[in-house]
């Protein structure tokens, strides 16, 4: 036992890596299924924008760039669909300059998907800086933050934007955060002060440090990951590129718990040999 | 032969992409040329993207064309000239690249502090620390349908068990960074149960981490297996053997030149 134990201990971490591509390359070539059950935070977001009225007011903020693509566009595109579905007025902006295309792009697909005219039924703001300083401008008069689009066309005047003046006529609010300037600069500036629902969207490597913010109420729903984008095609039943890697997922989670068992397995094995912590 | 091809610009994107991703993913064989060409092609890219776009943002679309707007207008008002208070602060801060004018990138700086501060710390304390406090004493009695009781439900956030857990975490947590008084004792209890507390706490953290970092190995992937199709010219596994051959190659040159 020792021996093979040594000789695990030791093996080509290649190997390895070998492993998880294959652990996620499987299911991603021939899926096998597995069920994805819905949690509260995730139901939360879906069940408040199911009970807005048509043609309410929905903020989403790319709070994101091309690097956690991945996590964060298939979470924008269940939310879109669901909101342009609902036929609510949908507003989008980014606080990350350099996922200005990015999101312009996930914008302009989901609307073409159901047909949605760009100043009537949606705009894209697109980034202006200032971050905080920024959602408070807006919290004041959203002409004088964004006088214009993402297309240069000019806000005031847009019918998307009819009856809207500044953040205290949002009737929902999400931003897709990866890092800072993101879903707790939103509450901090924006909710806490202009009192508008809001909930968020994060990659998973931010996601649990929100859960206290989720607890007290300070937002009202959480996505968080690939995990929950693929909850959140599920609940829309329209599955795409989520639900598409949650075996690939689980396969490679599978493959990391069993290697984090046999290290251990192996590393109590040694215990005690010469050179070896006792 | 493939039915059909992609535009050309689409087409030539998928490649970079195909190619670059798997550059970068041969690191995991080991360091070599193919990862340390896409590597410093990303940062240059990165940086070159980055300043383009601000260049075109702030400075063009936010600076120079609402003020040569509004000069053209009204050239004779002063509000017109409003935009060249910002741009002036923000060219005070590259005077710290000459010395001898340094000091006056600190009335920018001091601008940008004094306000920061001011606008965020109120905020702050109100967010961050008064509701969180504020959360952490919830009552442990819910009033419901069937009268008061204590929850006991672990998945309901606001049940009383959970308000239980939350204070201990909070004060056990708490107590273990207070180090004015000794861990002796009941002191040592309650630090340990601090440190079981942040132990589940970063192995949350870390759990999710993988679960990111696995959903990031999963995105490239689908694009390599998108790639690999006949509209995009078989991209992937054509480079993959260019990427393959190519270290081949380079291995068999370094154990030449390191000899026998």
């Amino acid at each position: 036992m020792k021996a093979f134990a040594r000789r695990m201990i030791g093996i080509d971490r290649r190997i390895i890596f070998l492993l998880i591509a294959a652990a996620t390359l499987l299911p991603l070539l021939k899926p096998f299924g597995l069920p994805i059950k819905v949690s509260p935070e995730v139901k939360a977001v879906y069940d408040y924008i199911e009970k807005l009225p048509e043609r309410s007011v929905f903020l989403i903020s790319f709070d994101f760039d091309p690097s956690s693509k991945p996590e964060l566009e298939p979470q924008a595109v269940a939310l879109l669909r669901h909101a342009f579905r609902k036929n609510l007025r949908v507003i989008g902006m980014t606080h990350w300059l350099t996922g200005t295309g990015l999101a312009d792009g996930v914008f302009s697909n989901a609307a073409a998907e159901y047909g949605k005219v760009r100043g009537k039924d949606f705009v894209f703001l697109g980034w202006s800086p200032g971050a905080g300083a920024l959602i408070i401008s807006m919290g004041q008069d959203l002409y004088t933050a964004f006088p214009s689009d993402y297309s240069k066309t000019p806000t005031l005047g847009m019918p998307v934007l009819e009856g809207v003046r500044n953040l205290r006529d949002v009737n929902y609010m999400v931003s897709l955060a990866a890092g800072s300037s993101g879903i707790e600069m939103w509450y901090v500036f924006g909710k806490d002060k202009y009192r508008f629902e809001m909930a968020g969207g994060a990659t998973g490597v931010i996601a649990p440090g929100l859960y206290p913010f989720l607890r007290s109420g300070q937002i009202n729903g959480l996505i968080g990951g690939l995990q929950g984008a693929a909850e959140y095609e599920t609940l829309i039943g329209q599955k795409g590129t989520a639900v598409a890697g949650m075996d690939a997922q689980s396969a490679t989670h599978m493959v990391i718990i069993v290697l984090v068992i046999l290290c251990n397995v192996f590393y109590f094995a040694l215990r005690g040999e010469k050179g070896r912590p006792a | 032969m493939p039915e059909y091809l992609l535009p050309s610009g689409t087409l030539l994107g998928a490649w970079v992409a195909a190619g670059l991703t798997l550059f970068i993913y041969s690191f995991l064989y080991k360091d070599n040329p193919l990862f340390k060409l896409g590597e410093h092609l990303y940062v240059g890219i990165s940086v070159g993207y980055t300043v383009v776009l601000t260049w075109h943002t702030v400075f063009l679309r936010l600076l120079w064309e609402p003020l040569a707007k509004s000069v053209g207008e009204a050239p004779a008002s002063p509000g017109s000239y409003l935009l060249l208070i910002p741009a002036v602060l923000g060219l005070l801060m590259l005077a710290r690249f000459i010395p001898k004018i340094a000091w006056l990138s600190r009335i920018a700086f001091a601008f940008v502090v004094g306000f920061g501060s001011g606008v965020a710390i109120p905020r702050v304390v109100s967010s961050y620390i008064l509701k969180q406090i504020e959360d952490t004493v919830n009552p442990l009695l819910i009033r419901g349908d069937g009268g008061l009781s204590l929850g006991l439900d672990l998945a309901a956030p606001q049940s009383g068990i959970n308000t239980v857990i939350l204070l201990i975490g909070v004060v056990s947590v708490l107590f273990y960074f207070f180090f004015s008084v000794e861990h002796t004792g009941a002191g040592m209890v309650t630090a340990r149960i601090g440190i079981y507390f942040l132990m589940i706490a970063f192995g949350a953290a870390f759990g999710y981490t993988v679960m990111s970092r696995m959903s990031l190995l999963i995105g490239r992937f689908r694009d390599l297996i998108t790639f690999s199709g006949s509209a995009y010219g078989y991209a992937t596994p054509i480079l993959l053997g260019v990427t393959i051959v190519s270290l081949a190659l380079w291995e068999m040159a370094v154990r030449r030149r390191a000899g026998p």
